[in-house]
């Protein structure tokens, strides 16, 4: 293949040859080679990558090839799965595999809450949207999120953690860990092996959804323990984070809210155009960030500081405050501590449950749990005292 | 000859079709008029099984709000799951009795700047929209002259009562044109007296044809196909101009639009798990309710001295 890159580039030198060659087992990639080779060698060997995929960035995903396997095998193979995962069940409303016993070695330790601590979040789904009436009796618009299946895959301590990105001014001595947290099990068979094997040392079936949550090491969790909505309480203040709604390449109007020009009066060509895009003279060119028509939607958007108006333990449901959360319904939403300082919490009374909740505490817990502004809609009609005369 | 013969029998027969998918899932969209017919009250005997499941079938036009939106992109079976609960947790505390667009009633709701904290407010309803939670019905009445429209949401829990002062259809699903009707159409005395229908009836339909107010409208009526406004008397205040716009505005293709009519309905297997789901206990709210309209209706005899 480099002899035919070489004649169609009119090169016959034997040295670009070999670089060429060097390059393109590097990289895998003729373009590349192409345009490295046009300019002078300076490196002596390969230089090292500035960003690297964490190591959780696995092939997920393999290709469905007809692997002509008989109805009996099939079964067996679902079998090794079950013997090995727990048997198929619908756990709050999930379809998910019922592990028994997830902890493979001892719990860790639990630490104690300080304000300077840092838990771990949650990986939701966003199932909708509905009204709560407050005590008062106004309407308290919430956003419904489910807490679908998470299970601690993965916990890298501060000393191990090699970020993939450093920032500029990154701190050697970086005082965080990192926990990765799995959602919604899933058929082994759907993914590849290596993605399997991130699993499989903490004893869990595969999962569809991965997020990384950086914590301080008191809050430390053991691979395989299951997170539910029980970890925050109603009244607790989150961030969350989603992908907000894919719309395309969008014009001006609905990407910007520019007003567009008159449908009439002589104007042609040019209703929902954005104008002008720039001045003259010394500023005579586009200024960067200037608002100008492009791709809408499907970014990373948080939001923060919502509170939570009530839990339900029986499906898992969080009820946050507001409309406002990025991403359609059965969409995937991040959702952890608010780490706005005037909402966080600082008194050491009102600790939350730390590392995460303990589903040995309280064996009767109430289906549903409210914040006390709000009114359930199981108790009486709200009425107002009348004034006193 | 024999071309337009083919033609004409196929198109028949794609009319058919689409009748009998309209009997079969019908919930919302299809004309009221049709819907009409089949109405028979869900009663309050023991019911064989046959019955039940007719019964159940419906129940879509008493609760409409028991019905999810269509909309695939919205819905989430938990979501639904969890808003039916919390409709039943508020029914078990307020009687929400069956009414529907054309029905006169009469809400008492808590209200924290009123002098005696409550107020009662009684029109007719003229729209009920939404589900789950957010279903909600508008209000309208004229008071001093004054046409007034209230929208409240079922499920508030600050409403307190609600009355049923007469139980009647209309010919329309939404009665929007009553704002630019004559003010005698809207106007109902705020004492009026609740009207009780004996049990087993089925619902009155109003066949009432309103004379429309002279343009400017709220909306252009002379467009829309509403059964209830006087046509003839309404075509007096329309310009020539405004008539001849009138064909160029009409979808007489989308009662033929399958795939419109699927998408905005919930299909019947599944309208009969959810109701399955709650149909115990709006049952045992029916029974509750028919006692006490037994009780109401009962006039205690006066001692003859």
């Amino acid at each position: 293949m480099a002899g035919i890159c070489n004649r169609l580039l009119g090169l016959n030198s034997f040295k670009g040859l070999k670089v060429f060659e060097s390059t393109v087992l590097q990289h895998g990639c003729d373009c590349f080679a192409v345009t490295q080779f046009s300019g002078q060698v300076r490196h002596k060997g390969p230089p090292k990558p500035k960003l690297r995929f964490p190591l959780w960035y696995l092939q997920k995903t393999r290709v469905n090839y007809p692997e002509k396997i008989t109805p009996e095998n099939r079964e067996f193979i679902k079998e090794v799965g079950y013997e090995k995962f727990g048997p198929p069940a619908v756990i709050s409303g999930i379809s998910t595999f019922q592990t028994n016993s997830p902890l493979k070695d001892q719990p860790l330790q639990k630490g104690v809450w300080t304000p300077k601590s840092r838990r771990c979040g949650l990986i939701t789904r966003k199932i909708g949207l509905y009204p709560m009436w407050s005590k008062s009796g106004e309407p308290v618009w919430t956003t419904l999120l489910q807490v679908v299946d998470n299970h601690v895959v993965k916990y890298i301590p501060p000393e191990e953690y090699d970020p993939a990105r450093k920032s500029v001014v990154y701190r050697k001595n970086h005082s965080l860990g990192v926990l990765l947290v799995g959602a919604e099990s899933c058929d082994p068979q759907k993914f590849t092996r290596e993605y399997c094997g991130l699993f499989a040392p903490a004893g869990l079936p595969p999962k569809r959804v991965l997020g990384r949550f950086f914590v301080s090491p008191d809050a430390a969790l053991q691979p395989g323990t299951p997170l539910g909505a029980m970890h925050f309480r109603p009244g607790d203040v989150v961030d969350v984070v989603g992908k907000t709604k894919d719309r395309g390449f969008q014009g001006v109007m609905k990407r910007w809210g520019f007003k567009g020009m008159p449908g009439s009066h002589g104007v042609t060509k040019t209703h929902r155009r954005g104008g002008n895009i720039g001045g003259g003279g010394e500023k005579g060119r586009v200024w960067p960030g200037t608002k100008m028509p492009g791709h809408m939607g499907n970014r990373t958007r948080y939001l923060r500081g919502l509170k939570i108006w009530r839990i339900n333990t029986k499906y898992n449901v969080l009820y946050v405050q507001g409309l406002g959360v990025p991403g359609g319904t059965n969409s995937i939403v991040y959702i952890h501590d608010t780490c706005l300082p005037l909402r966080k919490i600082k008194d050491e009374s009102k600790a939350p449950p730390f590392p995460t909740y303990d589903p040995s505490v309280d064996d009767d817990l109430p289906d549903d749990l409210y914040d006390p502004e709000i009114h359930p809609l199981d108790s009486p009609s709200i009425s107002f005292e009348e004034a006193k005369k | 000859m024999l071309l337009r013969n083919i033609i004409q029998r196929s198109l028949t027969k794609v009319r058919v079709n689409v009748q009998l998918q309209l009997e079969r899932r019908n919930a919302t969209v299809a004309s009221p008029v049709t819907l009409d017919e089949n109405v028979v009250r869900p009663e309050a005997k023991e019911l064989s099984k046959s019955d039940q499941k007719f019964n159940s079938l419906q129940q879509r036009f008493v609760y409409p709000e028991f019905l999810p939106n269509p909309t695939l992109e919205w819905r989430n079976p938990i979501r639904e799951k969890l808003e039916r609960i919390d409709m039943m947790r508020r029914r078990s505390q307020v009687d929400l009795p069956e009414f529907y667009v054309g029905s006169i009633l009469a809400v008492t709701s808590s209200t924290q700047h009123a002098v005696s904290k409550q107020t009662r407010f009684l029109g007719i309803c003229i729209k009920r929209e939404g589900c789950g939670l957010r279903a909600s019905f508008v209000l309208r009445n004229v008071i001093d002259h004054i046409g007034i429209e209230i929208r409240y949401f079922l499920y508030d829990p600050k409403i307190l009562k609600l009355d049923v002062i007469k139980l009647e259809k209309r010919l329309d699903d939404e009665l929007y044109y009553l704002r630019d009707a004559l003010p005698e159409y809207s106007t109902f005395p705020e004492d009026m007296e609740p009207e009780i229908l004996p049990d087993g009836m089925p619902i009155p339909i109003n066949t009432t044809k309103v004379v429309m107010k002279p343009r400017p409208w709220y909306a252009r009526w002379e467009r829309t196909h509403f059964q209830g406004i006087n046509r003839e008397l309404m075509m007096t205040h329309v310009s020539e101009k405004m008539k001849m716009q009138i064909p160029l505005h009409e979808k007489p293709w989308e009662k033929y639009d399958l795939m419109k009519q699927y998408r905005s309905t919930i299909p019947e297997e599944e309208q009969k798990d959810i109701f399955a789901e709650v149909d115990s206990e709006l049952h045992k709210l029916e029974l509750l309710r028919k006692k006490q309209k037994r009780k109401r209706a009962f006039v205690k005899p006066l001692k003859s001295s």
